[in-house]
């Protein structure tokens, strides 16, 4: 892919600024507090899921321990709002620059591995974090998670305890975030992720610094993870250990195997039918794992893709992550 | 320039085409009967937890509604299930007020999924009862109580406070110096097992605790524990484990006749699932009451025994059973009192009131006005038999002394 000209970042720009007004809108022309939690955990999981994306579809490396660095967003906000009086952009930009830094730590280790070894030791690190959350009750609160509650202080007029405006800002983070991580996959830097996923030798032998820039995007997709993780933590005024345990992971892996991991906004698509799939079926019936299951079964065996893939491709198109 | 009318009836087209996507967040709110939304685990292995939480709230409010419904209202519950997920529990609250409607939220979770709630509320400001969560910081806490939020359950603190006291007593009686302790590995267990031991060595500062075995939640395998127990020699044994995991550790434990080595302490044996699926029960074992026909021994409990049992297919009640029961019966009285659903009304109405109950030795329990939690139930321990009813000579605690002991606890830990 050739890297993104002014008109092409301009036109992204620009969908995105839309999609923000027209979801700030929504709320005037229907005001429903429950759609506004929809697309509260819906960037959430989007921005997770997408993050994920970036070094499953675009790197060719399977984490399943993604979910470390959703969870420490959670927690490194929710704890750095509740112990210390930071004002909101203070917490926000020292929670990302923890998890960073903590990603470069795991991703120094993990990069060297290759295939199975590589998601089975993200995976043992994720489970690591979360044995130090339950263990480390005093700061943590354990396995009652962080209790009393996320004070949300007021910044320039913005009060994250408005749901509206915790809403807007959601969404205005989502929106950000993916224009972000798409200019990432379209520079010159995301070429090189697909020809790592596609021939890692090949790239070494063209003069890609194979093992940085595994590294970089590693860091990049922990970082927009921890972003999905404060959303979280806001949401629902807390952490709690299930948010960085592992089965976290699976839920992004699943998002982005409904959504389509060949496509750029796959993952939003597939978080949005995960959530929907998850609040539909738990209304009508509590045996939501195997409804869960046999839909999930239904994309692998039926439509072969994720959905997203499946009508890029019905359409004639080819994804952009190039993966089917 | 388009005709005003053509213009009004774009819009009325495009409001029409949005609230048709939107359809399920829609909110109902204006329907006619009260709706209450209960949130508990439906699924996975504790789904015994919102399963005979539901089997006593249907009952009270099928009773309610045959006598005409409250404030001329029909009640309905909508029950969801939170899979035991703190996100997912603050998620349903809010679907249930947002979304269903709901006027009341009645929190059958467990305590992390409470917590979780108890914030949600603290945002929406709808009377709120807990009825499962034993934590006692939830309310005990005053940076995590909230205006509109109560627990209707037994507490922690109460537990151990009548735990120690019951124990000390048979340890002055019998000599027990040397104890160990065998407690699930996580917060509840070792939250438990500690405050256990304050108030034991509060009672008794002789005691001695020679080792202390941590297995985890749901471990099939207690060998390594029961043997570690054994090898220390203890006098006395006090163990937290609850629900299936206890019914799996007496088993094990009588194989190596565990129990007849030393006294026994275990305050969740007094729960009918336990008592009635543990293949030998050991007599001798000095357990507390969690929920039993026998206590307290009056026509109203075992009334409310029975009829528990018909309508749940002769299931035996659980503690959470008695727990949900009675939160039904503070809605009902807070809202009669009130005369409003309105959380600040209701809330009003609530805190302080008392009302009658079979679950309880004085045949009434009190919402606690300055911390909005539950007292005066039935709460007592007393010696396990192995046939029905299991406990017998179940000795009634003193509310008084526990009321005076709570309080030092509270201030110990900074709550007041």
């Amino acid at each position: 892919m050739s890297v993104p000209t002014r008109s092409h970042t301009l036109r992204d720009i620009m969908i995105g600024c839309l999609v923000i007004a027209a979801l700030a809108a929504i709320p005037f022309l229907l005001p429903s507090k429950a759609f506004q939690d929809f697309v509260i955990r819906c960037s959430s999981m989007a921005l997770f899921a997408t993050s994920l994306n970036l070094l499953v579809g675009y790197t060719g490396l399977s984490s399943f321990g993604h979910g470390l660095f959703y969870g420490l967003g959670t927690y490194s906000f929710a704890l750095l709002m509740q112990k210390t009086g930071l004002p909101l952009p203070a917490a926000f930009v020292l929670t990302l620059l923890l998890t960073a830094a903590t990603a470069v730590v795991v991703g120094a280790i993990c990069i060297r591995l290759r295939l199975i070894y590589f998601a089975f030791v993200t995976l043992a690190m994720q489970m690591l974090a979360h044995s130090i959350v339950i263990s480390w009750v005093g700061l943590t609160g354990g396995d009652q998670g962080l209790q009393g509650g996320i004070p949300r202080r007021v910044v320039a007029g913005i009060d994250l305890g408005n749901q509206y405006h915790l809403y807007i800002f959601s969404a205005v983070l989502l929106v950000i975030g993916l224009l972000l991580m798409r200019h990432i996959v379209s520079t010159s830097f995301g070429t090189s992720l697909r020809m790592i996923r596609d021939n890692e030798v090949r790239a070494a032998f063209l003069g890609i610094v194979v093992w940085r820039v595994k590294l970089t995007v590693f860091v990049l997709a922990a970082v927009f993870a921890a972003v999905g993780g404060i959303v979280m933590s806001l949401f629902v005024s807390g952490a709690y250990p299930e948010l960085i345990n592992w089965p976290i992971s699976g839920d992004a892996i699943f998002a982005i195997v409904l959504g389509g991991v060949g496509s750029f906004l796959g993952p939003t698509v597939g978080a949005s039918i995960l959530l929907l799939l998850n609040d539909v079926v738990t209304r009508q019936t509590e045996y939501y794992g195997l409804a869960l299951g046999i839909i999930i079964l239904l994309f692998a065996l039926g439509l072969r893709r994720g959905l997203l893939d499946f009508i890029t491709q019905r359409l004639g198109g080819r994804p952009a992550g190039g993966i089917s | 320039m388009p005709e005003p009318s053509a213009r009004m009836g774009r819009r009325t087209v495009l409001a029409a085409s949005a609230a048709t996507l939107a359809a399920p967040w829609v909110a109902r709110a204006q329907s006619n009967p009260i709706k209450i939304g209960i949130q508990s685990i439906f699924s996975g292995p504790i789904a015994l937890l919102g399963v005979s939480s539901r089997g006593a709230i249907q009952p009270e409010v099928d009773r309610i509604n045959a006598a005409g419904g409250l404030l001329g209202r029909q009640i309905q519950p909508i029950y969801r299930d939170s899979k035991g997920k703190p996100q997912e529990a603050a998620r349903v609250a809010r679907e249930l007020v947002n979304t269903d409607g709901c006027e009341i939220l009645l929190d059958a979770e467990a305590s992390s999924g409470a917590f979780a709630v108890q914030e949600v509320v603290r945002d929406l400001g709808v009377l709120c009862v807990h009825s499962n969560s034993e934590t006692s910081s939830l309310t005990a806490d005053p940076k995590l109580r909230v205006a509109t939020a109560f627990r209707c359950a037994r507490q922690g603190v109460h537990d151990a406070i009548v735990g120690g006291a019951h124990s000390a007593k048979v340890a002055d009686a019998k000599k027990l110096v040397k104890w160990a302790t065998c407690s699930p590995d996580y917060a509840f267990g070792r939250d438990t097992t500690a405050q256990f031991l304050d108030f034991l060595k509060h009672f008794r500062p002789d005691t001695q605790v020679t080792t202390q075995a941590w297995p985890k939640l749901g471990q099939p395998d207690f060998t390594e524990v029961i043997t570690k127990i054994i090898q220390a020699k203890p006098q006395a044994l006090y163990s937290a484990l609850y629900a299936g995991d206890l019914s799996a550790f007496i088993n094990q434990g009588n194989v190596y006749a565990l129990f007849g080595a030393m006294e026994t302490f275990i305050p969740a044996m007094g729960d009918l699932p336990v008592l009635t699926t543990v293949k030998s029960l050991p007599p001798g074992i000095q357990s507390a009451n969690r929920y039993l026909p026998t206590f307290p021994d009056t026509k109203e409990n075992r009334a409310w025994y029975e009829a528990y049992r018909k309508a749940n297919n002769n299931d035996y009640p659980t503690n959470w059973s008695w727990e949900n029961a009675t939160a039904v019966r503070f809605i009902e009285a807070a809202v009669k009192k009130a005369g409003s659903t309105d959380g600040k009304k209701a809330s009003a109405a609530l805190a302080g009131l008392t009302i009658d109950s079979p679950f309880s030795n004085s045949g009434k329990v009190t919402m606690r006005a300055e911390d909005h939690t539950l007292i005066d139930y039935a709460i007592g321990w007393g010696t396990t038999i192995p046939k029905p009813p299991f406990v017998t000579g179940i000795e009634p605690a003193d509310w008084g002394q526990i009321t005076e002991l709570e309080t030092e606890w509270k201030k110990k830990s900074g709550y007041l």
